[in-house]
């Protein structure tokens, strides 16, 4: 991913709310024409210690909250519409607005007992890994803040991880394999001003725009869900235009991998994502800059259910910024003044996580962080404040 | 790998994992192996033959019509109810978290619809005989208590020996 920022100066950080929380208390289910409605809405808090995330956390930050609210109808058993707006707010790389999260029209051609196939069109969100789809949706997480795979503290929703486009759709059960299929292609779209700031570094204004894009899903999952095991990819091309003749081109390439374990009261997941970026900037119309990094990232994480309410999870993460320079020595070396550990970040997180009932949840989870390159720049303006640092994260949440 | 973390807290920690798992842990999950479920269908439905692999893609919410062509709705009681987990295991061979999960990710990603969730199996008796299509489980007559409703015209379904696997 392109990355860096531009100095803005030191954002106020407001302590906010999340007043829908109280605003959603209505259900619905099956009638004549079978309809649902559903929501969540989530509250979190941080507390850092020298490094802020999500908001000035190092004082204690309520700059973090999610809620959503959904309907979805079935005029047929193989045609169906749904939508849901949302809004989340986290510190600087997410700032709370009402946006569209999908809006989506489903055509089932197949539906046998063993093969179901389908199609989909509208704003669709992209499977990419075992979280991306419901990433927002704390209920659906196994920790309060995603692995490093998913890039949590950048806000690159308008990116990759919704879109645009038209799906197909397809699994099939072969012995003990369900074999499910996704497939995307994402129309041509603007990139929000607010993740623009995050993604790019520029002393001039700029406009991104992310090209035609795709993105494809393959699961297997055996025994009922015992084993699972994905592979997701995700192709697409950036482009970065200025007023002045300065141009970018930024392609990018996301494999991840993904295998997850579930008995009754363990599971282990394991996933890696291997990122390809291949930056290029065109200076009136001749070749300004070329740079090409791969980065990778991956964890390991178990969660041990205790009964029915209660659960705990610890997981071990990894994240650098360039694979051939895991240390960031070599970086250090070619940007003088640039500290190495932004490069990498080692994140080791226990969480603990409580369900009273089908509509509550509490969270709450310790992270131990080695390195910086999960921080967002603009909340954490250079120099480096500190390398070792730790961070608290609660959250209540309701859903319907 | 560089990896590191501050030793007296994972000490601590580790002391307050061991507490939380003696705590929680004794009779967390409850083994119900005397409750036997059974399958209930709407009356209205023609006769169907389930086997496992077409429970699975039931509850799943994978098929949406049955072969007649009636939409399917499916009723669930509340997951932590122990019924539910005895249902999820023995006929579909599945874990009730598992199940939860695929739901949630069709309700939040606007791809399917999730399971009616009902308080009570009287309740469950109650919307399965008055939704067409319908399709829910209960505890089966003779494990339970004699006050159940008198039988209803609600269909009690018999699995088909795979299902039983």
């Amino acid at each position: 991913m392109v990355d860096g920022f531009n100095e803005t100066g030191r954002r106020c950080v407001r302590v906010r709310l999340a007043a829908a929380l109280a605003a959603i208390c209505c259900s619905g289910s099956a009638g004549a024409v079978d309809y649902q409605i559903h929501g969540y809405a989530a509250q979190g808090f941080v507390l850092s210690s020298h490094n802020d995330f999500f908001g000035d956390s190092t004082d204690g930050s309520f700059d973090y909250y999610e809620a959503g609210i959904n309907a979805a109808v079935r005029i047929q058993p193989n045609l169906s519409f749904a939508i849901q707006a949302a809004v989340r707010d986290a510190g600087i790389s997410d700032d709370g607005s009402v946006r569209l999260d999908y809006a989506v029209a489903d055509y089932r051609v197949l539906s046998e007992t063993n093969v179901q196939a389908g199609l989909r069109f509208g704003k669709v969100k992209n499977a990419l890994g075992f979280y991306n789809e419901t990433r927002d949706v704390v209920f659906t997480r196994p920790s309060i803040l995603l692995p490093s795979v998913y890039s949590d503290n950048q806000n690159q929703r308008t990116l990759i991880f919704t879109s645009p486009g038209a799906q197909a759709y397809g699994a099939t059960v072969l012995g003990q394999h369900e074999l499910s299929f996704t497939g995307t292609f994402n129309a041509e779209r603007d990139v929000r001003k607010n993740d623009e700031r995050l993604l790019v570094e520029l002393t001039v204004p700029f406009d991104l725009r992310v090209g035609d894009s795709w993105n494809l899903q393959v699961m297997d999952s055996i025994d009922g869900g015992r084993w699972q095991f994905a592979y997701s990819h995700f192709g697409g091309q950036f482009r970065m235009s200025t007023e002045i003749d300065l141009s970018g081109r930024f392609d990018v390439d996301l494999n991840v991998f993904s295998a997850r374990f579930n008995a009754e009261r363990v599971t282990l997941t394991a996933e890696y994502v291997l990122i390809d970026n291949d930056n290029r900037l065109t200076y009136l119309g001749a070749p300004f800059l070329r740079q090409r990094v791969a980065a990778d990232s991956g964890y390991l994480q178990v969660e041990y259910r205790l009964g029915s309410n209660w659960a705990v999870m610890s997981r071990l993460d990894s994240f650098y910024r360039d694979r051939h320079d895991r240390s960031g020595h070599a970086f250090a070396a070619a940007n003088p003044g640039i500290d190495r550990r932004t490069q990498f970040s080692h994140d080791f997180t226990v969480g603990i996580h409580w369900r009273p009932d089908q509509h509550w949840g509490f969270w709450a989870e310790h992270h131990w962080i080695n390195g910086t390159a999960i921080l967002q720049a603009l909340e954490n303006p250079p120099p480096l404040r500190h390398q070792r640092w730790s961070m608290l994260m609660l959250m209540a949440g309701y859903k319907f | 790998m560089n990896f590191s973390v501050h030793t007296p807290m994972l000490q601590r920690l580790r002391c307050l994992l061991a507490a939380l798992l003696l705590t929680l842990a004794p009779g967390a999950v409850p083994q119900n192996s005397d409750l036997e479920v059974e399958v209930i269908v709407s009356p209205s439905l023609a006769e169907v033959t389930l086997d496992r692999s077409l429970l699975r893609a039931v509850f799943t919410m994978r098929v949406r019509e049955w072969p007649d062509g009636t939409p399917i709705r499916v009723f669930v009681l509340p997951d932590d109810n122990p019924l539910s987990d005895q249902f999820y295991r023995e006929q579909l061979g599945m874990y009730s978290y598992v199940l939860r999960r695929a739901w949630d990710r069709m309700v939040f990603t606007g791809t399917g619809f999730a399971p009616t969730v009902v308080r009570s199996e009287a309740e469950m008796i109650e919307r399965v005989r008055s939704t067409p299509g319908a399709i829910g489980f209960v505890r089966k007559r003779a494990a339970s208590s004699q006050n159940r409703p008198a039988p209803p015209r609600w269909k009690i379904v018999t699995i088909t020996a795979d299902g039983h696997g």
